[in-house]
């Protein structure tokens, strides 16, 4: 039981940092992205090769893994400079695609569709850290570092920027803001940080392939980012908790038909964010729409 | 920024032979004049006569398609729109684009933030800008509002903060479109005196405006722009009693 709830706190604190990175961009900058997955398997896939080749130490593998989504995510903020809205989702839904496509193929990088084995656990000032309760502390002191450092960005003068390049961005230029640069900034930086999550779950699962990383997982993170409250601090966390605790309820009620569970569980999140949507737009911890 | 002081009545921004069109429209037609510092120039005329589109060539939101447009004697061709901005030409938009998810203060403070990441900055700086907002809300009546979100604000406090946000900056020329359409009277006479005050004080105006109160209350020199045409452009009394401005302003053609 005790490692049950431990796995389930390293699970909750991965998809809360990859809720609260993107909605960084999406809560603040006002950039939809459905390509988030890619920088949460970039992350895992760079930090899992640097940990085999070069060093597991968490002070190589996981810097390593920011940098190279961080650079990867100047693809993704080029379309973001040109487009907006819509245009940009679909922008976003090409690189997701796109991605899964190379980490299928790309066997020497990704391992293909059987993905790379043999992970070494993370290396931490000379502990490994692999033992659930151990690696939880890990798992949300990172969470911690990542909602630190956003949220005093957010609301920092490069936070106002954004809302105010969310809001008009026109007139953000008008009152002398370099648009195109804060939006590649904010990019750059969410994804760096999304790519911790990625070192993260592949050091605790010692184990990832590329069914991880699809769309399903980047529709996920939307949905925890809107269900939990688009533009708020606590809400990504919020969100990541109910939608991963969700599951073990459910089953957890005996009367339920066990077989049915899966397809119970889509009901019960696609009737709940309909709800929500209608009921509290600005999601569980979002505040309520002004007039 | 330059730091010399230009004398009143030296032209700041200079504009050639400034051309637009849309779709072989001519919306600004060889337009030619001189932004003087110091000096209010009402752009006037009537609606579709391409008053926002020359608003829009100057500060770079638009690419002209010919003619010439200096600012403090450097060609500004092809600059962006931000840089413009920070060398001190700044505008207001006839639908004011607020940051609407964004308090009334965080509104003003944040017209003054610049660049990209944010910078150290000294205690002193710090309360000099602080300052600087307090004043800016008080003259225009939202020191009450600070922490309303712009959304809920009502339609002149709309305007006002419209006018706060320039007014924080320390831009020379302020373009306003049509910043007192709408407001009541005594609105009126709150935005006529913060407009004399600022303009006291070394700032340039470029304003767009309808109401002929505010017309004569204001301008030092009102320039009449018709069908993308410079028609006048001189002192406000010989322009406005001129019979056949008169005419096509009113709209008695056809």
């Amino acid at each position: 039981m005790e490692a049950y709830i431990y796995n389930l706190v390293n699970l909750i604190a991965i998809y809360s940092i990859l809720a609260v990175t993107l909605n960084f961009i999406m809560g603040y900058a006002g950039i939809y992205s459905l390509a988030h997955a890619v920088f949460f398997g970039l992350g895992a896939y760079t930090s899992s090769w640097v940990a085999q080749n070069v060093s597991p130490s968490i002070f190589v593998s996981y810097p390593a893994a920011m940098v190279a989504a961080g650079a990867v995510s100047l693809f993704l903020a080029l379309p973001a400079l040109r487009v907006r809205g819509e245009y940009f989702v679909a922008a976003s839904l090409g690189l997701q695609v796109l991605s899964v496509t190379i980490y299928s193929e790309w066997k020497g990088f990704t391992g293909g569709i059987g993905g790379v084995l043999a992970i070494p656990p993370v290396d931490v000032l000379g502990w490994e850290v692999f033992r659930p309760g151990q690696f939880a502390i890990l798992s949300v002191a990172v969470l911690v570092l990542v909602v630190l450092l956003t949220t005093a960005l957010v609301r920092s003068s490069f936070g106002r920027n954004l809302r105010a390049i969310r809001d008009s961005e026109s007139a953000a230029a008008s009152f002398g803001k370099n648009v195109p640069m804060i939006k590649t900034i904010s990019v750059v930086i969410s994804a760096g940080l999304a790519a911790l999550a990625g070192a993260l779950y592949a050091s605790y699962l010692s184990f990832i392939n590329v069914e991880s990383f699809t769309l399903d997982t980047s529709v996920l993170i939307m949905a925890i980012v809107i269900i939990g409250g688009t533009g708020t601090v606590a809400g990504p966390i919020v969100g990541a908790a109910i939608l991963l605790i969700l599951p073990s309820v459910i089953s957890y009620f005996e009367f339920l038909p066990q077989t049915e569970i899966g397809s119970l569980q889509q009901i019960i999140y696609g009737l709940g964010m309909t709800l929500l949507m209608i009921f509290r737009p600005g999601g569980l911890v979002g505040r309520r729409p002004g007039r | 920024m330059s730091s010399t002081t230009p004398q009143l009545g030296e032209p700041l921004m200079q504009i050639r032979n400034l051309d637009k069109s849309f779709g072989g429209v001519k919306a600004v037609d060889n337009v030619t004049m001189d932004l003087r510092a110091g000096i209010v120039t009402t752009l006037v005329g009537p609606n579709g006569a391409g008053k926002t589109t020359f608003f829009n060539l100057i500060t770079g939101n638009l690419a002209r398609d010919g003619g010439e447009v200096t600012w403090l004697g450097r060609d500004i061709a092809g600059i962006k729109p931000h840089r413009i901005a920070r060398a001190g030409v700044m505008r207001t938009y006839q639908d004011l684009r607020l940051f609407d998810g964004m308090t009334v203060w965080e509104n003003v403070l944040n017209a003054t933030e610049y660049g990209a990441l944010p910078l150290p900055m000294s205690s002193s700086a710090r309360a000099e800008r602080r300052d600087r907002i307090e004043r800016v809300l008080e003259r225009t009546g939202l020191a009450d509002k600070r922490d309303t979100r712009a959304l809920d604000l009502a339609y002149a406090e709309r305007k006002f903060l419209s006018m706060a946000r320039i007014m924080a900056t320390r831009a020379r020329l302020w373009l306003l479109d049509e910043p007192a359409s709408g407001l009541d009277p005594n609105s009126y006479e709150r935005f006529l005196t913060i407009l004399r005050e600022d303009v006291a004080g070394g700032v340039t105006v470029c304003i767009i405006e309808h109401n002929l109160d505010i017309v004569i209350g204001i301008s030092d020199r009102i320039a009449f722009l018709d069908r993308g045409k410079l028609l006048a452009d001189g002192d406000p009394q010989s322009v406005l009693n001129d019979p056949e401005l008169a005419r096509i302003y009113f709209g008695d053609r056809e």
